[in-house]
């Protein structure tokens, strides 16, 4: 079902209620897409299924605390997942250099090719200079850390955080 | 580092922090309202980009998984159907909406301006609080249905987002057990489907401007023919 149709905030409603029917729907409308979500930052299949698990039930037990006031019901269900896998992959440590089977598992970089897409935060993003424009991806889809970014980039660490830092304010500019 | 809160809120959400820093945002964003709301504002601008990571089809036990966990060790699963709180609320929702427009029909002089209704439910019971009425589109009444506790040092303010608006606006402090009335002249015309609802707060309202407190009540206006 599109996104636009398919009602996120009646569902968590019903899960508040105790309808796991509900929930169902929810992982029918959106386990794909949240697991990769979850994949690109965790790396690992296996890993990536039990941070998915994970949400599904942070959702559950949370639903009925969702506030429809301060966001949407479909960006709550994407925040609890991302940041339940950013958690996983920062409290594990990961900060090795990445290594050649992640090369291959990771995006060519035509994957950040999204001039087609619409919507303001792709209109900013074009604004923001291509390098600085990826540092943001990487560590929004990719979940990469300042000296991931620094690394992959092969760009120093303070030049990257000035970068973030810098095009952040912009974006925030420019979407306000 | 001298973050400013904004600036914390875009890290935390891009992803950047260190483990140590998130979870001291994680930690501060249960009593910070100033952080949350930029948080909220932050996920909400960046949303669109988890659409560049490409669908996975998950693994044929997950849903399974998901479904035992959620279920609980040993408990018995309630289906929805025997769920006395869902019954209840629907039936005392279902009892004050014909009150409300039965009310309606009998006091609103005919050929006026279509005029909604809300009821406002608890969220996890769903049993009824409170009802707005508006019979016209500059002032809505706030009708409370008993007396709701409020802890001594908070207070229950009141709410509402149309569809597409920027975000909520305050419409002042509500009194437990009180009929209040609200002008609505600085705010676009009522309209179906707009949001409703009661969180509670700070004595002096939300520090924030936004709601940052839990929900009490919440409904959506129904237009009443």
């Amino acid at each position: 079902m599109p996104e636009s149709i398919f009602d996120y905030e009646a569902c968590l409603l019903a899960c508040a209620r105790g309808d796991q029917q509900a929930l169902r729907r929810l992982y029918e409308q959106d386990s794909s897409r949240l697991l990769g979500v979850a994949l690109r930052i965790a790396r690992d299949k296996a890993l990536a299924e039990d941070i998915v698990h994970d949400a599904f039930l942070k959702i559950w037990r949370g639903a009925g605390s969702f506030d429809p006031c301060r966001g949407s019901a479909r960006g709550w269900v994407y925040s609890v997942t991302r940041h339940l896998a950013l958690n996983v992959v920062r409290n594990s440590g990961r900060d090795v250099p990445l290594s050649d089977e992640h090369e291959q598992l990771a995006e060519p970089e035509h994957t950040f090719e999204f001039t087609a897409r619409t919507g303001q935060i792709h209109t900013c993003l074009e604004q923001l200079d291509p390098a600085r424009r990826t540092c943001i991806l990487h560590a929004y889809v990719d979940g990469y850390s300042h000296s991931e970014i620094a690394q992959k980039l092969g760009t120093p660490l303070g030049t990257i955080k000035a970068w973030i830092k810098r095009s952040l304010a912009a974006l925030r500019e420019c979407m306000a | 580092m001298n973050n400013t809160p904004d600036e914390l809120a875009s890290e935390y959400v891009l992803g950047t922090l260190p483990a140590e820093q998130r979870s001291e945002v994680e930690q501060r964003l249960m009593h910070d309202a100033e952080l949350r709301a930029a948080v909220d504002a932050w996920e909400q601008r960046l949303l669109p980009l988890t659409a560049l990571a490409e669908p996975v089809p998950p693994s044929a036990q997950l849903w399974r998984r998901i479904q035992r966990s959620v279920a609980g060790p040993d408990e018995a699963t309630v289906p929805w159907w025997n769920l006395l709180a869902l019954w209840r609320g629907l039936a005392g929702a279902g009892l004050v909406t014909t009150l409300v427009l039965a009310a309606l029909l009998l006091t609103r002089p005919p050929n006026t301006e279509p005029s909604f209704v809300v009821v406002l439910v608890a969220p996890q019971s769903q049993a009824p609080g409170w009802v707005i009425q508006a019979s016209n589109d500059q002032q809505i009444q706030l009708i409370p249905l008993g007396v709701m506790e409020v802890p001594a040092d908070k207070a229950l303010q009141f709410w509402t987002k149309g569809d597409g608006w920027q975000g909520p606006v305050s419409l002042g402090l509500v009194k437990p057990g009180q009929t209040l009335s609200v002008p609505l002249d600085k705010l676009p015309p009522l309209s179906a489907n707009q949001l409703f609802e009661l969180t509670l707060e700070d004595p002096r309202g939300s520090p924030t401007g936004k709601p940052t407190g839990p929900i009490q009540a919440i409904g959506r206006a129904v237009k009443v023919l």
